[in-house]
């Protein structure tokens, strides 16, 4: 009873009160938000808690089950200019690939490239796709991404230089109701291959090296 | 009591803040809706699967990129969803068209 008296006496607390304990909880709570979500969601880590706590291969999902020394190296694949000559310390692959994507649905296919690495590529549809060929940088926002040729399109040959490194490719997304299939050819000097459904799964596809057998000769 | 207060709301904070700043994937599910309530549809998806959709007042819902009221969501009709969500068991409706139907996958 005298417990309740003094509650009563202290009264409900005044709005002053009230907002310095939001401003006090927004403050920790952006801490948490800057010190450990972003560096496990999105691996970015300003205040470099991240790293010292280990959350960062967190944020770090594989893309392919292809491993190579070169593909985890990371900046390994980009090019020396030598003159009118690029050289890479990554092998020339090739890939070529049949999408079949279903009514109103889309897929990404994307390569792992890093900046100034090139490629060539040659794609063509059954029907005209939403297409969106873009790049996603290391280290940006999970939603982020950079629109090279947007436009619907049935089919593009071309050749690509990545302007930074990440993953680069295709978004289609087919805007009627009968299936489409797109037949892609590349080469270049990428790492991994990943295809993305509409469903967010995700299917790392194997990459094809060029005359490794050429390689240990080469100079670099 | 005010401190108790204060550690309520700053835990309350921490637990509610942070997962509503997180952004979610895009989801897109097509399919036919088999049941619509007044939070939720279900979709019988194309790839045979079921996925319980959210909706609310945000939701957009169209059919020949006109407005409809969502009450048009009705059982059978065929759908394109755009949602939102960390998995396809936890979606939010963003766009919903209505569009003719599909033949089924061979």
């Amino acid at each position: 009873m005298a417990q309740a008296t003094a509650f009563s006496h202290e009264g409900p607390p005044s709005a002053r009160r009230l907002v310095s304990a939001m401003l006090v909880a927004l403050v920790v709570a952006a801490l948490v938000l800057v010190g450990a979500v972003m560096p496990a969601e999105y691996g970015v880590d300003p205040l470099g808690t991240g790293k010292a706590m280990g959350l960062l291969a967190l944020s770090s999902v594989p893309e392919s089950t292809e491993t190579t020394p070169e593909a985890s190296a990371g900046s390994e694949g980009t090019p020396v200019q030598s003159g009118p000559v690029a050289l890479y310390s990554v092998p020339y692959r090739t890939d070529s690939v049949e999408l079949i994507i279903g009514p109103y649905e889309f897929v990404e296919y994307k390569y792992r490239l890093e900046k100034g690495a090139s490629m060539l590529y040659a794609w063509a549809a059954t029907a005209p796709l939403v297409h969106d060929m873009h790049g996603e940088p290391d280290g940006a926002a999970k939603d982020y991404s950079e629109s090279f040729d947007k436009q619907t399109r049935g089919r593009a040959d071309g050749a690509f230089v990545a302007p930074f490194s990440g993953i680069h490719g295709w978004f289609w997304e087919n805007p009627a109701g009968e299936p489409v299939t797109v037949t892609l050819a590349s080469s270049g000097f990428y790492t991994t291959a990943v295809e993305i459904r509409s469903d967010r799964t995700r299917t790392p596809h194997t990459l094809r090296s060029v005359s490794p057998s050429t390689r240990q000769g080469e100079s670099r | 009591m005010i401190r108790r207060n204060l550690i309520l709301m700053t835990l309350g904070t921490l637990l509610i803040a942070p997962p509503m700043l997180v952004a979610h994937e895009e989801f897109r599910v097509v399919g036919t809706v088999t049941t619509r309530q007044a939070t939720q549809i279900v979709v019988k998806a194309t790839d045979g699967g079921t996925v319980a959709i959210a909706v609310n007042k945000q939701t957009r819902v169209t059919r020949d990129k006109k407005s409809v009221d969502l009450a048009e969501l009705k059982p059978g009709v065929t759908v394109v969803v755009d949602a939102l969500g960390d998995s396809e068991d936890d979606l939010l409706a963003v766009d919903v068209q209505i569009v003719p139907p599909i033949q089924p996958r061979k």
